[in-house]
């Protein structure tokens, strides 16, 4: 035994929790779809069965690893659900409204009490919500009484009544030979490095039988044990098969605990009886719950490694295809011929890979989607206004990063939506409008982007009142017209906010303007349409590619830029004789039309070389917001690594970013929204 | 009477004639000048930005920062590039080649008589040996609220 060292001791049991911390998050995410598709089927004569042995095995496991990291109040709340839903799967009751709320207030609760524990803040209390999940459970037979008072003794038949063997085995465990046993495993870095850990332990005891009790224990010199009661018909010298040393064994003689006399009661009564089962012979090891799934838990850090290292590699096969190209008059055509086709193999290849790492960095929208399921039920409730939530498009997927960053907020967008978009029931009606009000989140990949929407049917933001607001704070004129775009500049303005009391559903934390600093910082944009008693729409789109994209590289005044490809429309030729003056705007013709022309060397306070005969545009937008944007020369397309600028020092209007062509010089990225901003305001 | 750990170790750089010092824990690399693109409409202090390690840092022009003359980059002139606050910023300066400790009993508060914005910069001044060194404070030297060109002393709009 060599957990001598504190530090060690409490470095493995800080690591130990990461891991608890980010399992509960796995779990309570899968709890959270699931909660909101049995809510679905309130009242319906048979609910989707998987649903509830997934909803089950959820409770199941998060009790279980609660239990090992002591933390009893999340340890409770999960046996409580996990008892309610056992009593489901055995009909013994039918799904009732109530029944979802309570469960979906003991998850709610018991991720505020991990992130309690997280955070180091005081624990939410957790009686009324145990009082209310204890009440529907009770709504039915007595068994599930019973099953309160022994902890985990009943617990049986996890998978899908299909697995009827494994039920059957299971069943035989609770027979005559089933002994009951305490062991005991005190972990240490060397078997930890071989791969021996609590939770390896925990495994192979479950697969070895029924798994009572499970909970740490400190020592003194900040050791630490984990103790498990297990009832097993397995012989003791199972254990000492593993070979693993730090673990001890001793059986149990009490009865009472163990829960056995129970054990055979619950199954008589509930299990049909098992014809093949074979009483106790090889451990059946136990398949979903603990089965290492296809699924593999990835730092976003390492992702974002990879991610560098492929823009490393497309900087270095840019530099190759450099030195080939001038390696060509020394070399026979046939071996160049060989040369390129190697290098273009390795560029399709290189954007494979690049697009590969780039699908395992995505995950659904969805995600944030069913948060904010929860946020809009607490609201609405709050509020007393009805609301029904239309999500779209949550298998849309988008990089993990943007759903950090986007989460709190598109929140808080949601939050305004409810807090001050939708009207209450009665004001609804009396517009004319159903009671119920309309949130509608959508989710849409659009050409290199994913656009997100979060429209509501309410009273439309109020112009006149942003209007007084913004003319009181000196920010506009007086009687200026304020369209949508304006409007969203006013009320992103820092500071801004139509609203005296700051009340718990907005207006705190998170403000407009950071929610746009947030999408403008990401390379997205976000607009706004609303009318007034009709409803408002913000619409955030986002650039699916962060790290790299195909750029057109321009020429101004000696000096390039680099013009994401996804924005231009076409590249023309013009010659200067074709240019015509309209007042201070510039036109040239352009498909049976005029097109503004707008000069970047003007634009960047560059030198605008006139004498030329032709010069260079390239056309963003399209249809009447058409606009060509003149350069001195277009010099090519090339693959970029976007790098992102965020000194303040360097952050100007109308760039979005640098990035380098291999010869370690930055090349500024233009930001395409923006010039179009500064032309227009000219 | 000053203990070995009173002592901290400086990058010292010299500007328009003066030496200046750094803390040298604050400064991430020490390079020659070259390749700094310009960024339209940024202040007239940011030289324009450059590659370190990796990442594009703003380039600061001390001379123009500290209301200097504005001198032609040479052999000598060097780009020190500083990590304090979160922030990675370059700084232009004539030359930087000495490395030195400077024990905190030898910095004193710099003299009220220092007019305008120059006193904002420095977070003291040390006498060594009858040599003065200007102890930069990085935090305000690098501030965007402060990019404004010094003209005699007297800030001018950029």
């Amino acid at each position: 035994m060599s957990t001598s060292d504190p530090d060690n001791s409490s470095e493995f049991f800080a690591q130990f929790l990461d891991d608890y911390y980010a399992e509960c998050d796995e779990h309570l995410t899968l709890v959270r779809r699931n909660l909101l598709a049995l809510e679905a089927q309130v009242g319906q004569a048979q609910v989707e069965q998987a649903l509830l042995d997934e909803l089950f095995r959820s409770f199941h496991t998060l009790k279980g690893i609660s239990a090992m990291v002591g933390l009893s109040a999340a340890e409770q709340l999960a046996h409580h659900m996990e008892s309610y839903l056992r009593a489901l799967r055995q009909s013994e009751t039918i799904l009732s409204a109530e029944g979802v709320e309570a469960l979906i207030a003991g998850a709610s609760t018991l991720e505020q009490v991990v992130a309690a524990r997280r955070n180091e803040l005081p624990l939410p209390g957790i009686t009324a919500v145990v009082a209310r999940l204890e009440a529907v459970a009770s709504d039915f037979s007595s068994k599930s009484a019973q099953d309160a008072l022994t902890d985990d003794a009943g617990g049986k038949g996890l998978e899908p009544d299909g697995a009827k063997a494994e039920a059957g085995a299971r069943d035989a465990v609770t027979g005559a030979t089933a002994r009951t046993w305490r062991v005991e495993f005190v972990p240490t870095p060397a078997l930890a490095e071989r791969g021996v850990n609590v939770n390896s332990v925990r495994a192979r005891l479950q697969e070895i039988g029924e798994l009572v009790q499970a909970k740490p224990q400190v020592r003194g010199k900040g050791e630490i044990a984990f103790l498990f009661v297990v009832v097993t018909d397995a012989d003791e010298s199972v254990f000492a098969s593993w070979g693993i040393e730090n673990l001890t064994f001793a059986p149990v003689e009490e009865t009472a605990t163990a829960g056995s006399p129970t054990l055979p009661s619950e199954t008589a009564a509930a299990q049909e009886p098992e014809p093949g089962g074979a009483p106790g012979t090889e451990p059946v090891p136990q398949s979903r719950m603990l089965a290492p799934s296809n699924v593999v838990r990835v730092d976003l850090a390492r992702l974002d490694e990879l991610m560098r290292m492929i823009g490393e590699l497309v900087i270095s096969r840019a530099r190759l295809e450099g030195h080939l190209g001038r390696l060509k008059k020394s070399v026979s055509a046939a071996e160049w011929r060989a040369l390129q086709e190697t290098s273009l193999a390795m560029g399709r290849q290189l954007r494979d890979l690049r697009e590969g790492v780039m699908r395992v960095r995505m995950v659904q929208v969805g995600e944030i989607f069913e948060r904010m399921q929860f946020v809009v039920r607490d609201l609405a409730r709050e509020s007393g206004k009805r609301i029904t939530l239309e999500l779209l498009g949550r298998e849309t997927e988008i990089d993990k990063f943007l759903v950090e960053r986007m989460t709190d907020p598109l929140m808080h967008l949601v939050r305004n939506a409810v807090s001050h978009g939708l009207e209450t029931a009665d004001e609804r009606v009396a517009q004319g409008k159903a009671a119920e009000g309309k949130l509608t989140l959508r989710a849409a990949a659009v050409g290199e982007s994913v656009l997100i929407e979060i429209a509501d049917d309410g009273r439309g933001i109020d112009k006149g009142r942003v209007a007084a607001r913004a003319q009181a704070k000196g920010l506009i004129g007086e009687r200026e017209a304020l369209d949508d775009a304006a409007l969203l500049e006013l009320i992103c303005a820092p500071g801004f906010s139509t609203r005296d009391e700051a009340d718990r559903g907005s207006g705190r934390g998170v403000g407009m303007d950071v929610v746009r600093n947030t999408v403008e910082e990401l390379g997205g944009r976000i607009s706004l349409e609303t009318e007034s008693g009709k409803g408002t729409r913000f619409t955030v789109e986002l650039p699916l590619t962060l790290a790299i994209a195909e750029a057109l590289i321009v020429s101004v005044d000696g000096q390039k830029f680099a013009v994401p490809q996804s924005a231009v429309q076409e590249v023309i030729e013009v010659e200067t004789s074709a240019v015509k003056a309209l007042e201070n705007n510039e036109i040239i013709p352009y498909r049976g039309g005029v097109l503004p022309l707008v000069r970047l060397a003007r634009l960047f306070e560059l030198n605008d070389v006139r004498e030329r005969a032709a010069f260079h545009v390239f056309v963003i937008g399209s249809g009447s917001s058409a606009l060509g944007v003149a350069v001195d020369r277009i010099i090519g397309q090339r693959e970029i690594v976007v790098r992102g600028i965020s000194d303040p020092l360097v952050q100007v209007a109308g760039i979005a970013g640098a990035t380098e062509l291999g010869d370690e010089r930055v090349v500024l990225i233009l930001d395409v929204a923006a010039l179009r901003q500064s032309a227009a305001n000219r | 009477m000053s203990k070995q750990s009173d002592s901290e170790p400086f990058i010292l750089f010299e500007l328009a004639g003066t030496t200046y010092g750094v803390r040298s824990r604050f400064v991430q690399q020490v390079e020659m000048v070259e390749h700094v693109t310009p960024v339209p409409n940024a202040s007239d202090a940011v030289e324009g930005v450059v590659f370190a390690r990796g990442q594009v840092v703003p380039a600061l022009n001390l001379r123009v920062r500290f209301g200097f003359e504005k001198a032609p980059f040479d052999l000598r002139s060097r780009l020190i590039v500083v990590n304090t606050g979160g922030r990675v910023v370059g700084m232009i300066v004539d030359t930087a080649r000495e490395f030195l400790s400077i024990p905190a009993a030898a910095i004193g508060a710099p003299p009220e008589a220092l007019t305008g914005l120059s006193g904002k910069y420095l977070e003291g001044i040390a006498t060594l040996d009858r040599r003065l060194v200007l102890i930069l404070n990085l935090d305000e030297v690098i501030d965007i609220a402060n990019t404004q060109t010094v003209v005699d002393g007297e800030p001018e709009a950029a």
